[in-house]
């Protein structure tokens, strides 16, 4: 076995050449320091991605896009394909465990600062795949056209409605028209399975290079790994070891929540049924549709949604160019600023996401 | 002088562990491979059946009888008249919900429940029933009879 | 019209102050010898102090017949078309008029008559197909209660007829009306009494209204399927008019609490029967005893038949027993439940099965009693299993169909209960039965999937623990070692070789 093993790897080496590219990985270590455990999530991340691939290409096979369709056709995988009902569970917890990690990945990332030189492009690889993950998440929402997928897409696209200038042509963009009709379903769909795949794989691949290139970022003050052997760990084995091993658990985690929790198909959309009351988008989007409900209609002479809207983009444009604006940090100097700008954000979106779900 | 070093208990361990390693990877494989292969084989009903439901081949549908098919969660009555035409109707009677039936020697599909007749168009003309019956679309595929949705 | 009913009001102030002797209309065409001064002798209104003049103008008090009859006195004459009725209608439809003559008369006949089928227009067109002197005769008018007028209980069937059973004549408006009510109406008990005198049995305008009758198929019509019954208990829930009879009075308080009633009057099912779909209508009389199953039977047609094959049809006629009803009651037919087969003490079969007397009956409510509980109790436990297997999440709803089969056996059972026949009974429930079997069979394996994931979910975990387990051990091996060493460490017999 070992035999075969190396004979087929002196192939491929005499074709490839891939000793500098070894001796580089074998080098490859992983800082040991009180935050070492941030360092998963990344991964988490990646491994998250993967399977939301895996089971998404399973789905497609037999997931149909039209209006007529769609809804039928999960409850068709649901109940009439061998393990149908797993893969789709799977899909849609997945999913929103995929969000949770790059959202813990990321706030990490800024809490210590990760992104400062020389990283700022993997930060802006990074922020705009959570911006790409958040739009797999509100396409591949409407898929199943049932009841709570149709009104909390309407509801999410009126609100791009309400921009000035380009509002509407947006909206119609992203709906396929007006209203939102199998149109919209067709245009989420490739948006979902070719569009955004596409970029972020692109992304992906930069900001892994990157991560390979660059090595893993030291907190400001547990700097050290690069000299002393006893505060690093050699990637292969160890760190990849400990990786699989976590991503392992959470396999079984996402089993159990499949098993335990499937997730539900409800009602087929009604395009001429009442918004059922109590409508609310998925949980990372909660904190945003709640601060909408609490602004005011008007404040001074602007629509208080638009002030929202505004607020809301203003903000994930000065958070995704952090790196631009934190000068402290790229110096090697401890920015309070940034860690209270990051703690009062995660505790605003942690209070309002808790607001709107006991709404 | 030492003793020679017997093999390390360590070595024990190591085939163990590597006894476990090898062999829960093979489980594991195999515990992800067998659903994603059975997940592609194709079921036994290959496609969801929602605007159209296969009846069964023409021969065994007899001149001058109905039959119950199920489209969705609905019953739909499929008759074959003496001329050899298939036509096909909701099976629920719009008086009370029973089920019709086709009835040969009146020649009217009729519900047991209220005597109430409908010709065969579905139009209802004697008795309680206050509509007709939803009219279903016969396709014949080959010699195969399939029953859709009247668009 | 509208002009000569103002004039004929101003002329009524003037002609209602001449005195009957001065009358010289009355005494001119006395003299000519006609019928309407014939008649108007005996005329309520001439009684009342109305001259000729009250209705059709001119000067009362004139000899001369020019002066008398000149439209500068506002004579109108002869009146045609609607004038007619405008003509009766200024005083009859003035409250005012009517207190001055100190009548109790209502005054919203016009009104009614327009609004009724009679309002609509005539085949020549330009005015209403009735007027009030078709009924009620333009000069000898007495009062509704005096036996000579033809609005009187027991004249009015001859008033009607005089159209409604002219077929040629009622063939201009409405061919596929029936002419034949009369003959009809001869046949009933109302009819009899009526042509025997009795002026309190129902005619016509008791049922269909004098003044404001509509077609049958108006929702305002008083004999509209929804109104019927209260219209029927109009009388027929009259104590004291029923006691002369010897009638019950309870008729349309069962029948509203009664399935039939229900459908019809609460849920406005109008395939459910009213009192004349039973009794009839014109020839209204409840059914004979043989009949009972005929009549229960236009629309219980499979019971109908069933019954008639069935040995109860010859026992109960000889027994001079009312068929469907001896079972069903006839007003208060309430919702039929397995309860009424068997042998227990609340079926209807112990009212003459028992195990000594008609035992060969007694035993076949039993077992079709057995044979219904057994499906009832089959067709429960697999909507359970369904339910549950439903609750789990699981995806059945090819057992929730077949389960229809369940339920259409149970419908089919309790009408072949009708034939009486133990293996016909045999082979309907033997139907819902499979059915029933097969559904939860579906809702088991549904369920036994469920299991089967949760099993699955346990195996993988064992698995995925021991994989993690293994790289766990690996990973702490590796890390025990502090650092592979560069060289092997030489061992003490290749120490003491060396040296």
């Amino acid at each position: 076995m070992k035999k075969l093993g190396q004979k087929i790897f002196g192939w491929i080496d005499e074709r490839v050449h891939m000793d500098d590219l070894l001796e580089f990985m074998g080098k490859k270590y992983v800082p040991i320091n009180s935050h070492s455990i941030w360092y998963y999530f990344g991964g988490v991340s990646l491994f998250l991605f993967l399977i939301q691939v895996i089971t998404g290409i399973m789905l497609l096979l037999y997931y149909k896009g039209s209006e007529e369709l769609a809804y039928e056709s999960i409850q068709f995988i649901m109940s009439k394909v061998e393990f149908g009902w797993l893969v789709r569970s799977i899909h849609s917890w997945a999913a929103n465990l995929f969000v949770l990690a790059a959202m813990i990945h990321m706030f990490s990332v800024y809490f210590t600062k990760s992104y400062r030189k020389p990283r700022e492009i993997t930060w802006l690889t990074g922020m705009l795949m959570f911006f790409l993950a958040l739009a797999f998440g509100f396409s591949g929402y409407l898929l199943p056209w049932n009841e709570l997928s149709f009104f909390a897409t309407k509801v999410g696209t009126d609100i791009v409605g309400v921009l000035p200038l380009v509002g509407k042509p947006m909206l119609e963009f992203l709906r396929s028209g007006e209203d939102v009709t199998g149109a919209t379903l067709s245009r989420f769909f490739g948006f979902h399975v070719a569009v955004f795949p596409g970029i972020f794989t692109v992304l992906l691949g930069i900001h892994l290079l990157l991560v390979q290139r660059q090595g893993m970022s030291e907190p400001l003050g547990h700097e050290g790994a690069a000299h002393d052997e006893e505060k690093r760990m050699p990637f292969f084995p160890n760190f990849i070891l400990r990786d699989l091993l976590l991503w392992l658990l959470i396999l079984n985690l996402i089993a159990l929540l499949a098993v335990f929790f499937p997730w539900e198909l409800g009602q087929k959309a009604d395009l001429f049924a009442a918004a059922p009351a109590g409508i609310k988008p998925e949980w990372y989007f909660l904190f945003m549709f709640q601060t909408l409900k609490y602004l005011p209609a008007q404040i001074l002479f602007v629509d208080g949604e638009l002030v929202g809207i505004l607020f809301f983009g203003l903000a994930g444009l000065l958070w995704t160019l952090v790196p631009f604006w934190d000068r402290k940090s790229s110096r090697g100097e401890r920015n309070h600023l940034v860690n209270y700008l990051g703690l009062g954000a995660v505790l605003y979106i942690i209070l309002l996401t808790i607001l709107g779900w006991l709404a | 002088m030492s003793e020679p070093p017997s093999i390390p208990p360590s070595e024990s361990k190591r085939d163990f562990l590597k006894v476990l390693l090898g062999g829960s990877l093979v489980a594991w494989v195999g515990a992800i491979l067998y659903p994603v292969v059975a997940y592609l084989r194709p079921p036994k009903q290959p496609e969801v059946e929602v605007t159209s439901v296969t009846v069964g081949p023409l021969e065994s549908l007899e001149k001058g009888s109905g039959t119950i098919v199920r489209f969705g969660n609905k019953p739909v009555l499929v008759i074959r008249l003496d001329s050899g035409e298939v036509r096909a109707f909701g099976a629920t009677c719009t008086h009370l919900d029973c089920t019709v039936q086709y009835r040969h020697d009146m020649g009217v599909v009729w519900c047991a429940c209220h005597n109430g007749k409908y010709d065969l168009s579905g139009k209802n003309i004697e008795g309680p029933p206050p509509r007709p019956l939803d009219v279903y679309r016969v396709i014949i595929q080959g010699d195969e009879v399939l029953v859709a949705q009247n668009t | 019209m509208f002009l000569v009913a103002i004039a004929a009001a101003a002329l009524l102030v003037v002609g209602s102050g001449v005195a009957r002797s001065e009358d010289q209309c009355v005494t001119c065409h006395r003299l000519l010898g006609d019928d309407p001064s014939r008649l108007f002798a005996r005329d309520i209104h001439a009684a009342a102090g109305v001259s000729c003049a009250g209705c059709h103008g001119g000067d009362p008090t004139a000899e001369d017949p020019e002066a008398a009859m000149s439209p500068s006195a506002g004579f109108v004459g002869v009146p045609t078309g609607d004038s007619t009725t405008a003509m009766c209608a200024a005083c009859h439809s003035s409250p005012a008029r009517m207190k001055e003559f100190g009548t109790a008369l209502p005054t919203d006949q016009q009104e009614q008559l327009s609004a009724s089928v009679h309002g609509s227009p005539s085949l020549s067109g330009g005015r209403q197909i009735l007027q009030c002197t078709s009924c009620h005769q333009a000069h000898g008018i007495v009062s509704v209660r005096e036996p000579s007028s033809p609005v009187h209980p027991l004249r009015v069937v001859q008033t009607c007829t005089r159209c409604h059973a002219d077929a040629s004549y009622m063939r201009n408006y409405n061919p596929s009306l029936p002419v034949d009510q009369l003959s009809k109406y001869r046949t009933s008990v109302h009819g009899v009494r009526n042509a025997g005198g009795d002026s309190r049995t129902a005619q016509c305008a008791s049922c269909h209204g004098g003044h404001e009758i509509r077609r049958a198929n108006d929702v305002n019509s008083s004999v509209y399927p929804s109104n019927l019954p209260a219209t029927c208990a109009s009388c027929h829930s009259d104590a004291t008019l029923m006691a002369a009879y010897g009638l019950p009075t309870d008729q349309l308080e069962l029948f509203t609490q009664s399935v039939h009633g229900v459908a019809l009057l609460e849920k406005g099912d109008l395939g459910a029967p009213a009192c004349n779909d039973c009794h009839g209508n014109h020839g209204a009389a409840p059914p004979g005893v043989e009949s009972v199953s005929h009549v229960c039977g236009t629309c219980h047609a499979l019971n109908a038949e069933l019954f008639a094959e069935s040995p109860h049809k010859t026992a109960f006629d000889a027994l001079g027993l009312p068929e469907c009803e001896t079972c069903h009651g006839n007003h208060d037919i309430i919702v039929a439940t397995d309860a009424l087969l068997g042998n227990d003490a609340e079926a209807v079969c112990s009212q003459c099965h028992d195990a000594t007397s008609n035992p060969r009956g007694y035993a076949v409510a039993g077992t079709m009693r057995r044979l219904v509980d057994t499906l009832a109790r089959a067709e429960e436990d697999a909507r359970l299993l369904v339910e549950d297997a439903e609750q789990k999440g699981m995806e059945i709803t090819e057992a929730k169909f077949t389960l229809r089969d369940a339920r259409q056996a149970r419908l089919e059972g309790r009408t072949m209960v009708h034939s009486f026949n133990e293996e016909k009974f045999k082979e309907v429930i033997s139907k819902g039965l499979v059915a029933s079997a097969s559904a939860a069979t579906e809702a088991t394996e549904a369920i036994d999937e469920y299991h089967f994931r949760r099993f699955g979910l346990g195996v993988s975990t064992l698995i995925i623990s021991s994989l993690a387990l293994a790289l766990f051990l690996t990973l702490r091996r590796i890390e025990k070692k502090p650092r592979p060493p560069r060289a092997p460490i030489p061992t003490h017999q290749q120490q003491g070789e060396e040296q």
